[in-house]
């Protein structure tokens, strides 16, 4: 067999140009993505100027003017980008610590039973544990600072780095490990060669799980006690009763930790180039 | 076709037996007074059914699993554990997903601690024998079953094993492509030569490529029925009336332990 009836069998993505036409404009998926947001926001403007929901409900426009506004005028000492700055630093603080823990711990527990029959049943014990159930407690030991809502972070955070670095090692096929016996390596290279990278993907969907419940984590610790933050924002919206600084600080988290949720996913994608295309994403 | 015997003996088994014991109680009893002798640079196929033990048996060779009673020797020396002297293909390719096809074949060669560019030469070497050029950077997922499984042929030659251990490399593969590799397999050996033992569960594979079958009962514990000597020259016809003699008596001598 020569090299190209080799190449035929590599499958190719089938590449088509017809022309455009309305009906491939409507059917275009982007194009109805469009449409769903427009559709969306029209929706929502006109539920809030008919009063639907009373007066609590701000139209778009109010919405980003109010963004905008904040952007220059200080709340708190602290214009947006600061208050924005404030919690994402808290959970990228909390997430950290906790990954650098978890992650490893994960892997140790998966690799060695005694790490693992130590660790897991406390680790059972708190895992059921709604993360927001700490707040009071945290505040009781690290006051209504920082240390109190970085420590909910962790908590929280913990569990799923935890459970899938654990999973993910735990679940390598072990034949995986007979290859590299047979090619003549050591249980280093065992760990090394296969157990790190095979964990990789379930390690990342981890880091993902966790960074929403850091972002919910956050928002929590927040609007119990703190003096900045977007969960400080949406609290002195209510207090004000000002609809649209609520909205306005909702709509600032779902952006923020859609950003750093895409950060992970970039990460990921510069040290397993191998994984997005297995799942054809 | 080479005679064989003549260089002396590689593998040789010893009376194997094989039994699966959790908690002090037999779980499975695997196999069962297992004796024979590979020759240096024999292709020899270990034939049987499903469940005949025959994945277990290679494993043992392989060193992966100790047998429970018997010994299996390896020029002489008793074989305690795996080995870059023994290479091991796998029916289910076992390919690395996150290295290229040069990442997996350098493999051994890495593990074994040879520089890049040396280990960059054997690979490309072992990637030029199956036929593989240019796919290099290609990750496993990239390929089909035919092409992934020259990935394992070419990993496992790459650590310049003695010996090839190949567990039912094209069970996974198409009627067509697997036809295709049993005369790759043949020319890949007789390119460098090494002593293959082959499992498989197809008869037709089996007279196909072996110097030597060794049929296996059909039934656990696994036990040694017969053995073939294929005096048919290579390359070798499926259509061939000697072929298809040898095919029918394996299958009727078969049929009676079924």
């Amino acid at each position: 067999m020569s090299v190209s009836t080799l190449a035929d069998e590599i499958r190719r993505p089938v590449e088509e140009r017809a022309p455009i036409t309305l009906l491939r404009i409507l059917r275009n998926e982007y194009f109805l993505y469009a449409v769903s947001l427009v559709l969306f926001l029209y929706i929502w403007d006109w539920v809030a100027k008919a009063h639907i929901l009373g007066k609590s409900l701000a139209t778009p426009h109010q919405v980003v003017t109010e963004l905008a506004r904040l952007m220059t005028v200080k709340l708190a000492g602290k214009n947006l980008v600061g208050h924005i700055w404030d919690s994402t630093r808290r959970v990228l603080v909390g997430f950290t610590i906790a990954s650098v823990i978890a992650v490893p711990l994960g892997l140790l527990m998966a690799l060695n039973r005694y790490v693992n029959a130590i660790v897991k049943p406390v680790f059972d014990i708190f895992k059921p544990m709604p993360p927001i159930a700490w707040i009071s407690i945290a505040i009781l030991w690290f006051g209504i600072q920082e240390g109190s809502k970085v420590f909910i972070i962790v908590i929280g955070t913990f569990v799923p780095c935890l459970l899938n670095s654990y999973n993910g090692a735990r679940l390598i096929d072990p034949e995986l490990y007979d290859v590299v016996r047979v090619l003549g390596g050591h249980r280093r290279h065992e760990i090394v060669q296969v157990c790190f990278p095979a964990a990789f993907p379930a390690i990342f969907a981890g880091l993902q799980v966790s960074l929403s419940v850091g972002w919910t984590c956050v928002l929590a610790a927040e609007l119990v006690s703190s003096q900045s933050g977007l969960g400080w924002i949406i609290i002195q919206g209510m207090r004000l009763t000002k609809p649209e600084l609520v909205i306005g600080g909702m709509a600032i988290i779902a952006l923020v930790a859609w950003t750093t949720s895409l950060l992970v996913t970039g990460l990921e994608k510069l040290i397993c180039p191998w994984k997005r295309q297995i799942e054809g994403l | 076709m080479e005679e064989c015997g003549r260089a002396g003996v590689k593998i040789s088994c010893e009376k194997l037996r094989k039994m699966f014991i959790q908690k002090g109680k037999i779980q499975v009893h695997v196999l069962e007074d297992i004796s024979f002798e590979v020759f240096h640079n024999e292709f020899v196929v270990i034939l049987g059914p499903g469940q005949s033990g025959k994945s277990t048996l290679l494993r043992i060779i392989a060193g992966l699993e100790r047998p429970t009673e018997g010994r299996v020797l390896l020029d002489g020396k008793e074989v305690k554990g795996p080995g870059p002297d023994r290479g091991l293909v796998f029916q289910s390719y076992m390919l690395f997903p996150w290295r290229t096809v040069m990442g997996n074949v350098e493999m051994g060669p890495k593990l074994r601690g040879i520089p890049k560019d040396e280990r960059r030469k054997v690979g490309a070497h072992y990637i030029n024998l199956v036929r593989l050029d240019g796919f290099e950077k290609h990750y496993p997922h990239q390929l089909s079953g035919g092409m992934k499984q020259r990935v394992g042929i070419a990993r496992a030659y790459a650590n310049n094993p003695d010996v090839m251990l190949l567990d039912e490399p094209f069970g996974q593969l198409d009627a067509q492509t697997r036809y295709f590799m049993e005369k790759e397999i043949i020319r890949i050996w007789e390119t460098e030569k090494r002593t293959v033992l082959f499992v498989t569960n197809n008869i037709d594979e089996a007279v196909y490529l072996g110097d030597r079958i060794i049929t296996l009962e059909g039934k656990l514990p696994g036990r040694m029925k017969s053995t073939y000597t294929v005096n048919l020259p290579r390359p070798r016809e499926h259509t061939d009336a000697a072929f298809l003699e040898l095919r029918e008596t394996i299958i009727e001598e078969s049929q009676l332990s079924l």
